[in-house]
């Protein structure tokens, strides 16, 4: 706004006065000052309006947030439903997005992302003035409050994709069925309930408890707390958790992995008899590890009944208790959802689940595989042996699990609200939806776990061949025996010569050597390091064989092994000369090492076989500032691409045939043995460079190398297929 | 002064022109904009003055009362419900005693069958859940889909009973009442699928292989420049244009990186289905852009097709598709290509790996506790050569190490076969337990003259166990490493036991061996043939001392079925053969040597080297390749050395000095 505004000014300020000024001015005499005053004050005047306009705050548009914010909930609008008006029709059941959701709506929300509308809030009252419901609660308010600070908002009713109506039914109980109905299909775009979307986790009332909300709603999506089976529709509806007050309340920290006190734990105080005699069966068979809870019946005054648990005499709080316990009970209740699952969850307590047909919370996307056991209601009695067959380990893991779906989709109404807008946005835009590993992993295993790209165990066939990759900057004559060299290689499909010259231009067609597969020359736009590893639309081939315009030493026999090496490790560095990466304890810092080794973690990219997919994440998706910090020192390159794909693929490199007396890449300047220890120093800085970046040390260390399956034994060496191994 | 004060005048009013212009244009400018395009700020819900007093949804207590009342019983209200549950319709205590056991009705009872039904039960019967007595059944199969089931002796209203309808889904519905029986369906339409209880299967033809198939062939990972977006344009134009009656083969030409699958209506439902199956088998990596999100895909509860595929609602598809397909990350299209392939191989390109996968998926829902995570399901091998009784954490299987962030323990089990000897190989056990990694010495099998050998080394007592069995790759519950060392009573180990240890340790699924051998196709006779003659290469190693993972004793004991392995006990000859086809149908890559101390090359025959009957081991070969419908082992030409092997440097620096003597 700034930038347009002093535009204008200078445009349109000198536009006026040559207009109006040299004009009036000359003419101006006390005749005309009657006229001249009255002229004035019409400008005074205007500019007063002006500024009154300017100031006023926006009253002209729109009701102002500043407005709205000192208002009180009991101050909203008051609308009477007259008991005649439109009621929506029940539940469709069969509705699946692609019969009752409009996407069209959605169809210009950019970044693949549903913008939600939130109708106003009001107060709706019958034609007696009595109030339909609460006018909305503390929770529904958080979950309004929370989809407006989203991404997903838009208050623009015309561009939004899903409308949340602000009419609280999140509790069944708290509102008359019917008069909610009516108020629901008063809405502004109600529109037979296509694209409205509402909350409720308490369904159903006495005696039957349906397991949906019974208000009629057309085809309203709902994101229910208590769904089973029958009243769920698959792929439209959201199945979201009973809140639980106590999450906001309580603090309890995540409990560590090791051993409880109790193996099973069951806390809920409103049990069916059947399922309390089946439990305090089983808490008579295993007394030690069961501890079935019940409601405290002499509690002082002024203690909260809901924050304390009993057996016998022994009182506990709850509910910390659930943390002393391996797995905790979740049985049904009237309802399917229970609020105790929430309060499991947050103990890091494994619930196990015993409730037929119920719709897990978030079961769309959430593996409840991992976090809970789900026991049939039938098999009530056999729960303790199936528990006991579970190892230790895998209970920790899905303690570890319960605690982190809590955390992310559990603990607030925000977190429960951003879940279920996730979930509808993923069905409408399911080429852009959260990945299942996004959804289910805790943070450690994101960190810890690698996927490698290429995870596909497949040996690319022989016949593609690779491409050769020949860098180079002005040393002709080596450059053209290097050529010459390579061809004679028989998987060799393709030689690019990468010109890293700008000052000079390359050697004319007739001079370079008569190759049998295309030879083709790439100029670069500068001489930088990098260019060595860009994916050129020229590589046909899955195999890359970077090589130096000095390597002149590598037998045809050994770069076709190193080829059919690549192939059975595609998802590998192959190259020859190894280097290696050692702790230096004295100076707590990594260091490079070139001597004769056991081991390996490197290898040179001055002669090396990758796939071509690593020149796409080298020159795109290198961490850091690696890549401009590689081209502006004019070295590490190769480090850089061993850190690379050690750390997407989590594995080492492969150094193939016997070490060489290499006139090495690395050496090529290397006068003595100052410089010698100038090189070493440099190299080592950049693995101590890499390792801060990539915030880990992705290499590998192994003690193998490949070698051609006969190689140095006793055999004939006519019939070998690498003869020519390791000779010089 | 005049011209003075008009100066003054003159002033004051351009001044208050200018300010006029500088406050008032910008406004004005504002409501010469249309609102619509006028920079706002948005209208958020509002802050409430008193949003700390406003009322829970629920009290507290209220909430922990929550009375059930005696209506809340299930079973009560379970007989008013339609539909069926697992929980409901199925008897799970059937599979209590016996595990889960599948028995399918005699043909014999019902009318003739078709092909596809014929396939469908040899691959039932072929697998390791068969059992010829009903009795012990946990899962009843009819044998076709037209018949009427309550002439059956055992249908009890369907209960317990799986039907294979395999006709797409637009055709009519079984002609009787399916009762609690479970369908496993063709292309269902979504409406009609019990939801975890009926079972979506692809739609396919009567040719289809009863097993092997055709592998997929993806060739290039990354697409090579200048390949086509999207194939089925065509089609697209002809569906855009409303006549959409014909989808022809074009869509899976050789080269295209999406296709394009529609459903256009129920006609057509099956029929993409189809193609959907085609493209994965003929389409090397082309990635199937599904339209519609009304279409239930195949075995959708244990295939996450979100990683295998673009889906796109066909109403905006004009909208997103361009967008969607061009701004896909090369990454994505790396992913879906590859896992295109991985879930053709993996449960679609037989009859026996569809039925199959039908089978383990209702045997993951019956043991819930133990049935496969979805990381099994989704991630190469899969589920079928995944098995949940090794475990159900995906670290501890050798394929999920890095996913997972673990890795194998570092101690190795050694499992000898002392055969018929009269004395512990003392020299063997000796060198072995000399190996700081090994935790474990287990003979086998156990020979009553033997005395227990206690030995100690490093102040490390070794644990010895005489296993009972004879069975070699009997998955023992003693083994509490993840490696397992075979070796044999006459296996002569000497330290490079340690390097190869070490190897494996870098490739855990794999076999890590010193003695190698190769298959070849033998044209002659027109059958495999099994030769340690071909020494430039090899494709198996020989079980007499090898480290592999303990998971392949599970697997071999468990995937394999009973005749295979009772053919191999037979003749006693081809363990390590069919232990070889195993790991490398698992890995799609060949095992892994090492150097060994002794070579042996039967150049000239008769030379050293352990005896083996050629006839029966040819014999193997040929049964194992037939067996597993193709030939799973794979060629390497490489040897994993020593970093500094045989290299011109004082062997003082090596660490694997013996190897150097070889």
């Amino acid at each position: 706004v700034c930038k347009e505004e002093t535009v204008c000014v200078s445009m349109c300020a000198p536009v006026k006065y040559n207009i109006r000024g040299p004009a009036l001015i000359p003419r101006m005499k006390t005749k005309h000052r009657l006229y001249y005053i009255t002229l004035f004050s019409v400008v005074l005047l205007g500019l007063i309006a002006t500024g009154v306009f300017q100031f006023w705050p926006h009253s002209i548009e729109s009701s102002s947030d500043w407005a709205v914010e000192k208002r009180s909930v009991h101050d909203v609008p008051v609308v009477r439903l007259p008991a005649d008006s439109p009621l929506p029709e029940r539940g469709d059941l069969s509705c699946r997005m692609h019969t009752c959701f409009d996407v069209y709506r959605c169809g210009f929300n950019p970044k693949n992302k549903i913008k939600v509308y939130i109708y106003s809030l009001k107060k709706y009252v019958d034609d007696f003035g009595v109030p339909v419901s609460n006018t909305i609660s503390r929770e529904y308010n958080e979950l309004l409050t929370a989809i407006s600070d989203s991404d997903f908002y838009t208050d623009d009713i015309n561009r939004a994709c899903l409308f949340v109506p602000s009419i609280d039914v999140l509790n069944q109980n708290t509102l008359r069925i019917k008069e909610t109905a009516q108020a629901l299909a008063q809405l502004a775009r109600w529109d037979r309930g296509t694209n409205q979307l509402l909350f409720n986790m308490l369904p159903g009332e006495p005696p039957d408890y349906n397991t949906a909300l019974d208000v009629p709603r057309d085809r309203a999506l709902l994101a229910g707390g208590g769904f089973s089976t029958w009243t769920y529709r698959q792929g439209y509806d959201v199945s979201i958790p009973v809140y639980s007050s106590l999450s906001a309340e309580v603090d309890l920290p995540e409990r560590g992995p090791g051993p409880r006190r109790y193996f099973l734990l069951s806390s809920q105080m409103a049990l069916h008899p059947e399922y309390r005699s089946d439990l305090e069966a089983l808490q008579a068979k295993h007394e030690e590890s069961v501890l079935v809870l019940e409601k405290c019946t002499n509690l002082s005054e002024g203690v909260l009944s809901t924050r304390k648990r009993c057996h016998k005499d022994q009182v506990f709080d709850y509910p910390q208790v659930l943390q002393e316990a391996s797995f905790c009970m979740v049985l049904r209740g009237a309802r399917l959802g229970q609020a105790v699952l929430s309060d499991v969850l947050q103990a890091g307590c494994v619930p196990v689940i015993i409730a037929d047909s119920y719709i897990l919370p978030f079961s769309e996307v959430l593996d409840w595989k991992r976090a809970s056991v789900v026991i049939p209601e039938e098999k009530m009695r056999d729960m303790y042996s199936v528990l006991r067959s579970i190892p230790q380990r895998q209970i920790e893991e899905m303690q570890r699990q319960a605690r982190w779906f809590w955390e992310a989709y559990f603990q607030s109404m925000k977190a429960i609200a951003m879940a279920t807008l996730q979930i509808i946005n993923d069905r409408i835009y399911p080429y852009a939806a959260i990945s299942y590993e996004e959804w289910n992993d805790p943070p450690a295993v994101k960190w810890s776990s690698v996927s490698n790209p290429l995870f596909l165990p497949l040996i690319p066939p022989q016949s593609q061949g690779f491409t050769a990759i020949v860098l180079t900057y002005d040393r002709v004559e080596s450059l053209f025996r290097v050529i010459t060299e390579v061809s004679k290689v028989p998987s060799l499909s393709k030689l690019l010569v990468v010109w890293n010259n700008q000052n000079k231009n390359p050697p004319e067609d007739s001079l370079w050597p008569k190759i049998r597969v295309p030879l083709k020359v790439v100029r670069t736009a500068e001489n930088k390091l990098s260019n060595r590893f860009f994916p050129y639309d020229e590589i046909e081939t899955e195999a890359v064989l970077a090589i130096d315009d000095d390597i002149i030493m590598l037998t045809a026999d050994e770069l076709q092994f190193g080829y059919e090496v690549w192939r059975e490790f595609p998802d590998r560095l192959v190259g020859y000369p190894g280097r290696l990466h050692l702790w230096d304890h004295e100076m707590s810092k990594w260091k490079y090492e070139s001597e004769w080794t056991n081991e390996v973690s490197m290898v040179l990219t001055g002669v090396a076989f990758y796939h071509k997919y690593f020149n796409y994440l080298y020159t795109y998706k290198m961490p850091g500032d690696i890549k401009n910090w590689v081209d502006a020192h004019m070295n590490c390159e190769d480090i850089a691409m061993n850190f690379l794909v050690a750390n997407v693929t989590g594995k080492a490199v492969i150094k193939v045939t016997p070490r060489k007396k290499f006139k090495c890449p690395e050496c090529t300047a290397i006068d003595g043995l100052s410089l010698d220890q100038t090189h070493m120093v440099e190299r080592s800085e950049c693995i101590n460079k890499f390792a801060s970046v990539f915030g880990t040390m992705p290499l590998k260390v192994v003690e193998h190398r490949a070698d051609p399956v006969l190689y140095k034994d006793d055999f004939p060496e006519k019939l070998k297929s690498f003869p020519n191994i390791g000779s010089l | 002064m005049q011209s003075r004060r008009r100066k003054y005048l003159w002033l004051i009013f351009s001044a208050s022109w200018l300010l006029l212009v500088l406050l008032g244009a910008p406004r004005l400018r504002q409501l010469a904009i249309p609102p619509s395009l006028r920079p706002r700020t948005l209208t958020s819900w509002p802050r409430w003055l008193d949003q700390e007093l406003l009322p829970n949804f629920v009290e507290p207590e209220e909430l922990t009362k929550d009375p059930c009342p005696p209506s809340c019983s299930t079973r009560q209200w379970q007989r008013q419900r339609p539909g069926c549950l697992m929980e409901t319709c199925f008897d799970t205590s059937r599979c209590q005693s016996h595990g889960f056991k599948v028995f399918v009705y005699p043909v014999g009872l019902t009318q003739p069958i078709s092909e596809i039904h014929h396939k469908v039960l040899a691959s039932i019967e072929g697998s390791g859940y068969h059992t010829a007595n009903p009795e012990e059944a946990c899962l009843f199969v009819l044998p076709g889909d037209a018949l009427s089931p309550q002439l059956l002796p055992l249908w009890n209203g369907g209960q317990n009973h799986l039907i294979f309808h395999l006709h797409p889904g637009s055709w009519p519905d079984l002609g009787f009442d399916l009762g609690q029986a479970m369908l496993a369906r063709a292309s269902p339409k979504p409406e009609t699928l019990r939801l975890g209880f009926d079972v979506a299967l692809p739609l396919f033809p009567q040719s289809y292989p009863q097993r092997g198939g055709s592998r997929g062939q993806l060739a290039h990972l990354i697409p090579p420049p200048g390949e086509d977006l999207l194939a089925f344009e065509s089609q697209l134009d002809a569906r855009v244009t409303g006549s959409s009656n014909h989808l022809d083969q074009t869509i899976c030409q050789p080269s295209p990186r999406f296709c394009l699958l529609q459903k256009s209506g129920p006609r057509a439902l099956g029929f993409s289905d189809n193609i959907l199956l085609s493209c994965f088998s003929f389409q090397a990596g082309c990635i199937p852009v599904l339209l519609s999100s009304g279409w239930e895909l195949p075995f959708s509860e244990v295939i996450d097709w979100g990683t295998a595929t673009i889906m796109i609602d066909e109403r905006h598809l004009l909208q997103v598709m361009g967008p969607a397909l061009q701004e896909l990350p090369p990454a994505r299209i790396l992913a879906l290509r590859q896992q295109t392939q991985f879930l053709w191989d993996a449960y679609f390109s037989s009859v026996e790996k569809i039925v199959h996968t039908t089978l383990e998926i209702i045997r993951d829902r019956i043991f819930r506790a133990a049935a496969r995570p979805w990381l099994l399901w989704n991630a190469p091998p899969g589920g079928l050569l995944a098995l949940p009784t090794f475990s159900t954490q995906p670290g501890d299987f050798p394929f999920y190490y890095l996913q997972r962030g673990s890795r194998p323990s570092g101690k190795f089990s050694a499992l000898i076969w002392v055969g018929a000897l009269d004395q512990p190989p003392l020299k063997l056990i000796q060198e072995v337990a000399g190996s700081q990694h090994c935790a474990q010495v287990c003979l086998f099998p156990n020979w009553r003259g033997f005395p227990t050998p206690t030995y100690s080394h490093r102040g490390v007592t070794l644990i010895f166990l005489l296993l009972q069995k004879s069975d070699r790759f009997f998955p023992y519950s003693a083994i509490g490493t993840d490696a397992i060392l075979s070796l044999d009573a006459h296996s002569s180990l000497s330290t490079s036991g340690l390097l190869s240890f070490v190897v494996w340790q870098s490739f855990p699924e794999r076999i890590v061996g010193f003695q190698t051998q190769s298959h070849f196709w033998d044209e002659i006779k027109g059958s495999w043939g099994y030769t340690d003659q071909r020494p430039n290469e090899f494709s198996m190693v020989l079980m007499d001392a090898a480290f592999y993972h303990r998971y392949y004793h599970v697997l071999f004991t468990h995937f394999l079925p009973a005749p295979l392995r009772d053919l191999v006990d037979e003749l006693s000859e081809c363990e390590d053969i069919l232990m070889n086809f195993l790991v490398a149908e698992v890995t799609k890559l060949p095992p892994i040597k090492v150097p060994q101390r002794k070579h042996c090359y039967n150049l000239t025959p008769g030379l050293p080297g352990p005896p083996r009957r050629e006839q029966p081991s040819r014999d193997c070969i040929s049964k194992f390749a037939s067996w597993f419908g193709h030939m799973p082992l794979v060629h390497s030409q490489l040897r994993l050395d020593p970093v500094l092997f045989k290299d011109q440097v004082s062997v003082l620096r090596k660490k694997y000095r013996h190897l150097e003597r070889l």
